[in-house]
């Protein structure tokens, strides 16, 4: 291999994609016609993008049976997450409740059946809070996300939940 | 327990369909096909080229109104799929299907399709061939598929990936003499 074949090999990619300009492919075309080593070289290139190909082609195959995302799906919704935020309110609310019921009777009585009925609000509360952070990812929900915010304050006004709806809100 | 509004993700779905997260995705599913190539040229299997498109589709409705022009949009779609490919290729570094399974597939493909004009493959040069791209550093391999299993050209390939053609050209030349290279150490004759 001498001097030009080394200058060659520089540009033999180019001259096999169709790159170089007339001038410089009759250059190479020329040398080529003298070269043994730099036309095997040519063909092992385009022998290995033929074969690159074959692989590449190979999975292609496969990858059209993959199923285009839909719009449903692409909305990974991560529940554990919000689950265990909503738990996690239940779980103070609840023993808040039954400390104040159970050890300051006095102040207030209140009713096991009262105490399930709050619990079962909070928990309700919590869980519309947690799909309406959820939603409030994306900037198009804005309005429903205010109008769930809205909701849960009116309707479960004495929860966790409502204090923190109330806050978005503002 | 049952007061939570049942039309709530059907409107949540609606809201966030509208407009603009419409369009991102009417572009994704306009993409589809070049990204599936983008996916196979990586040596994905099916399942995990399924669940990066599923990726790079909640961040494409993510993205909302952040790119102005849908070939902004379109760069912007292929450069986080190479990235994600190429993130699961590094973890497995793998294309998955020997030179003779692929091989055997072909040939069944070919019987159905009864095609004649498709070049004799030698199983020993695709599998030298094979096990290169799967030896082929990144900065090399990306660029490889984008020009030429998704027919970009060098200057589409270095806005996309942020690079001066010049710099794709030179990481082509580079990727394309070390498989040639290869299969000539190797002994086999073009």
């Amino acid at each position: 291999m001498d001097r030009s074949c080394e200058d060659i090999k520089e540009i033999l990619v180019d001259y096999a994609d169709g790159q170089l300009s007339q001038s410089e492919s009759n250059k190479i075309a020329e040398h080529l016609a003298e070269c043994e080593h730099c036309r095997e070289m040519l063909e092992a290139l385009r022998r290995s993008l033929e074969l690159a190909e074959v692989v590449w082609e190979d999975g292609l195959a496969e990858a059209k049976e993959i199923r285009a995302p839909s719009p449903r799906k692409a909305r990974k919704i991560r529940w554990p997450r919000y689950a265990a935020v909503a738990a996690g309110i239940l779980l103070m609310l609840t023993t808040s409740i039954i400390w104040r019921a159970l050890v300051r009777p006095a102040e207030k009585e209140i009713s096991f059946a009262e105490i399930e009925r709050r619990i079962t609000e909070a928990g309700t509360a919590a869980r519309l809070l947690a799909a309406a952070e959820l939603l409030a990812e994306y900037p198009e929900a804005e309005a429903i996300v205010k109008e769930q915010y809205r909701y849960i304050v009116e309707t479960y006004p004495e929860t966790v939940a409502a204090a923190q709806a109330k806050l978005k809100i503002q | 327990m049952n007061e939570i509004n049942p039309d709530f993700a059907a409107k949540a779905y609606q809201a966030a369909s509208e407009q603009s997260s419409k369009q991102k995705l009417d572009i994704f599913l306009a993409e589809l096909g070049r990204l599936k190539r983008i996916v196979a040229g990586l040596g994905l299997s099916a399942q995990d080229g399924e669940d990066v498109l599923q990726d790079v589709s909640i961040q494409a409705l993510k993205q909302s109104g952040k790119y102005q022009s849908r070939e902004d949009s379109v760069r912007w779609l292929i450069k986080v799929t190479v990235n994600r490919c190429l993130m699961e290729h590094r973890r497995r570094r793998s294309f998955r299907r020997r030179a003779c399974e692929m091989l055997k597939r072909r040939s069944e493909n070919k019987t159905n399709s009864n095609r004649t004009d498709e070049k004799v493959i030698d199983a020993e040069e695709l599998e030298i061939v094979r096990e290169s791209l799967q030896e082929l550093d990144d900065s090399l391999l990306g660029p490889t598929i984008l020009r030429y299993f998704c027919d970009l050209n060098s200057k589409e390939v270095g806005q996309i990936l942020g690079l001066k053609a010049s710099t794709v050209r030179s990481r082509l030349r580079e990727a394309r003499m070390i498989l040639a290279k290869r299969l000539l150490e190797r002994g086999v004759k073009p």
